[in-house]
């Protein structure tokens, strides 16, 4: 029976929350924002609103003859003067022209008059082509053949590794979990103070509308207590689940479709793919989606362990919430309305509010005292130890991990007891706004 | 007799503050029973302890002769005094919800509800929100909710507070109903006229002490100051002298066939000896002995806290 009434409860308090218009209008406009502005950047970078038609001013006629664009990028070599060539561009349909002096190979510059301003996607691609048409004539010149040109091409990427001592593995150094670790922080500090928040709403919102009374007279409070902490929590989950989904949805149909529409395979070559890539990869590390592009994209974060990350996650975020609005549902029972919780609220929330502002500094040396006691107190643990997580923590120091999640735990439960405790007085009680001193006298009541 | 509910030398501190000090009731079972008490005598507090919403410092409760150990929702149906709704929620919604966090599942709850919103008028309501409702409606809804689940219990806390007077009609007679039906019921209130209309004992608190308990006419029989109405035919001055020294007017006036008297008689004395003195001397119409209202009785005790039982 008793659970059964809890049943009821969560149930009601989670209908009627994903039921608001809010609920849904976050659910969709947080990924949609977020893969809004990815996407726009990608676009920005990408998009061309128009065909460029370039006149090609050519001093060395007939040199570029054979320089060729793309569908939407294409070159008219002339063999005109500059001025003609201006004369020329004023009258025609041509969107820009593109004068290459006599001296290009000593110069290595040429210019580009444009109408129109073109994208720096654009241009880079101009420029693109001009060198690779100047390299691919230079090779002729010294008669070097092009698969031995790539073969001379040497990439080169720094791969740092922490020193373990002698014989043990050198650990890898990679900025992208810590951003990863860094975000899934933010996240929860987000929405343990966002639900919580919720939770202490809610009961104040029962204690105004007096319907308090007509709730305990059928459930024991701590039920009504926890059916609304659990409640708001699956909430929570509910749309930290819709953002996780939606923003994979957005993000990966966006790209691909600015991808695919605006490119086809062949045109995706070297300088583009790492234009690309780069868009990915910051992508890749702010919005967590995996945007299969490259194989080596998952070279690059494959130290994130990611079924690890996101259940440390729920972990931290079910703990730190259950911590957090047990507080809060306290200090909501204590008072009359919204206004007088701000003197409660600060204190409680300080910790939160500590762990998210040092959880950068954090970010930056993930191994240092501060962090591991800050991922060790359970106040601050939420925050914190999803990027010492994230980072990767050496065998050695499992015990912290372990040690902050019974701490967690515990001290949840306790708060849980505490709050349980003053809350079935503090529901009762209309009026005169109390101290801190008389809500902790409610406990022994 | 037997009681469905009694609460033994309960006593209940907030922080320092005695609310209730050694307070005793016993709630006989198929009657409407009074609570009364002025406003802070700790009436709620008490229902509060009986219903198990808060436990007693002290003392002890027993339902049907059994230590309560825990809330029984599904045989206790309690309108505080300070009752609201979720506002937002639609009528039907809210109401399937509060039945249903009493113990019933969602068919019963249904079936039980909507003769209740028959009874009412309140069919039309269903998918309206709360918050469209006006007080007195929503007042009416409480209701409904608070018996739809027939509980065996029902406590009552000023449940005509906020309705106009035909509504407080229809729920007068509604709550007779349900006690003819064997619904015991227990009803806190300040008006005293539904107390003398309604209820058959009463048990009134001060100060969070038992003032008075009991059935209402022995009470009222108890309260009286010895006083007695009589209407008689014949002479003022014969009466007068018939009355003699144990006896003295308190009020007198004539009709155009009959007088009518108050007389209040002293210490030691009763309506048998006034009858005697008087049946020789006048042509009595009606005797009969004049008993003070409950508010009457309210009024006079609230000053005197000490206790006092019949």
């Amino acid at each position: 029976m008793g659970t059964n009434k809890i049943g009821l409860i969560i149930r009601r308090e989670y209908l009627t929350r994903v039921r608001k218009k809010s609920f849904i209008l976050m659910s969709l406009l947080g990924p949609l924002i977020m893969a809004g502005v990815l996407t726009f950047a990608l676009w920005t970078s990408l998009e061309e609103s128009e065909d460029q038609k370039v006149l090609v001013v050519d001093d060395n006629y007939p040199f570029f003859e054979n320089l060729d664009g793309s569908s939407k990028l294409t070159y008219n070599i002339m063999d005109v003067s500059l001025t003609q060539g201006e004369a020329l561009l004023e009258v025609s349909d041509y969107t820009a022209l593109l004068y290459l002096p006599k001296n290009i190979l000593q110069s290595k510059s040429g210019q580009l008059i444009f109408k129109k301003q073109p994208s720096i996607k654009v241009q880079r691609q101009i420029e693109q082509n001009i060198q690779q048409y100047l390299e691919l004539s230079k090779l002729k010149e010294f008669n070097i053949s092009e698969v031995d040109y790539r073969r001379l091409k040497a990439p080169f990427d720094l791969l740092t590794f922490q020193f373990k001592g002698a014989g043990a593995e050198a650990e890898e150094t990679n900025i992208l979990p810590a951003i990863v670790g860094l975000v899934f922080g933010i996240l929860i500090y987000f929405f343990i103070f966002m639900y919580s928040v919720q939770v202490m709403r809610g009961v104040i919102e029962e204690k105004t509308n007096r319907i308090i009374e007509v709730m305990i007279s059928s459930v024991k409070p701590f039920q009504l207590m926890m059916g609304k902490i659990i409640g708001v929590g699956a909430v929570g989950l509910t749309q930290f689940a819709l953002w996780i989904l939606l923003t994979i949805v957005l993000a990966v149909g966006g790209q691909f479709a600015i991808l695919a529409n605006k490119y086809d395979a062949s045109q995706v070559k070297t300088p583009m793919t790492e234009l690309v890539q780069q868009q990915v990869d910051q992508e890749q590390a702010l919005n967590l989606t995996q945007l299969s592009q490259k194989d080596n994209l998952f070279n690059k974060i494959r130290r994130v362990n990611f079924p690890v990350m996101i259940a440390v996650f729920l972990f931290y975020f079910l703990g730190g919430y259950l911590l957090y609005s047990a507080l809060m549902a306290a200090v909501g029972s204590a008072v009359d309305n919204d206004t007088d919780t701000q003197q409660f609220i600060f204190p409680i929330t300080f910790p939160l509010l500590l762990a998210y502002i040092l959880s950068f500094s954090v970010f930056e040396n993930p191994s240092s005292d501060m962090a591991v006691w800050l991922s060790i107190i359970p106040l601050t643990s939420p925050v914190i130890m999803m990027i010492r997580v994230a980072v990767g923590i050496e065998s050695a120091d499992m015990w912290q991990v372990y040690l902050s999640m019974a701490l967690l735990i515990g001290s949840f439960l306790g708060a849980v007891w505490m709050s349980g405790k003053i809350y079935r007085v503090g529901i009762l009680m209309y009026g005169k706004k109390p101290t801190l001193r008389e809500i902790l006298k409610w406990i022994n009541y | 007799m037997n009681y469905i509910l009694e609460g033994k030398n309960i006593n209940k501190y907030y922080g320092n503050f005695k609310v209730l000090n050694e307070v005793s009731i016993a709630i006989p079972e198929g009657q409407i029973f009074g609570l009364l008490g002025p406003n802070g005598a700790g009436k709620t507090t008490l229902i509060r302890t009986l219903t198990q919403i808060t436990a007693p410092d002290l003392g002890e409760i027993l339902y049907k002769g059994h230590p309560l150990k825990s809330f029984k929702s599904s045989e206790f149906g309690y309108l505080p005094e300070e009752r609201g709704l979720y506002r937002k929620m639609k009528v039907g919604e809210q109401a399937l919800y509060l039945c249903q966090i009493k113990g019933l599942d969602k068919k019963d709850a249904l079936a039980k509800l909507k003769p209740w919103f028959e009874k009412l008028e309140m069919e039309s309501w269903w998918n309206k929100k709360v918050e469209e409702l006006s007080k007195g409606m929503q007042q009416k809804l409480q209701f409904a909710i608070t018996v739809a689940h027939n509980p065996k219990l029902l406590i009552l806390d000023e449940p005509f507070s906020g309705f106009d007077p035909v509504n407080t009609e229809t729920i007068k007679n509604h709550i007779l109903d349900l006690k003819d039906a064997g619904t015991t019921i227990v009803f806190s209130t300040h008006n005293m006229a539904s107390v003398e209309e309604l209820c058959q004992n009463i048990t009134l608190i001060n100060r969070g002490e038992n003032i008075l308990s009991g059935s209402v006419s022995e009470i009222r029989k108890s309260f009286s100051k010895s006083l007695f109405q009589i209407q008689f035919k014949g002479s003022k001055v014969a009466f007068a002298n018939a009355l003699g020294f144990q006896f003295e007017i308190d009020e007198i006036f004539e009709t155009s066939d009959h007088t009518n008297a108050t007389v209040l008689a002293h210490q030691g004395v009763g309506s048998k000896e006034l009858l005697s003195s008087l049946i020789q001397h006048v042509e009595l119409i009606s005797f009969q002995e004049k008993l003070p209202s409950m508010n009457d009785i309210f009024i006079d005790l609230i000053g005197r806290p000490q206790s006092e039982s019949v």
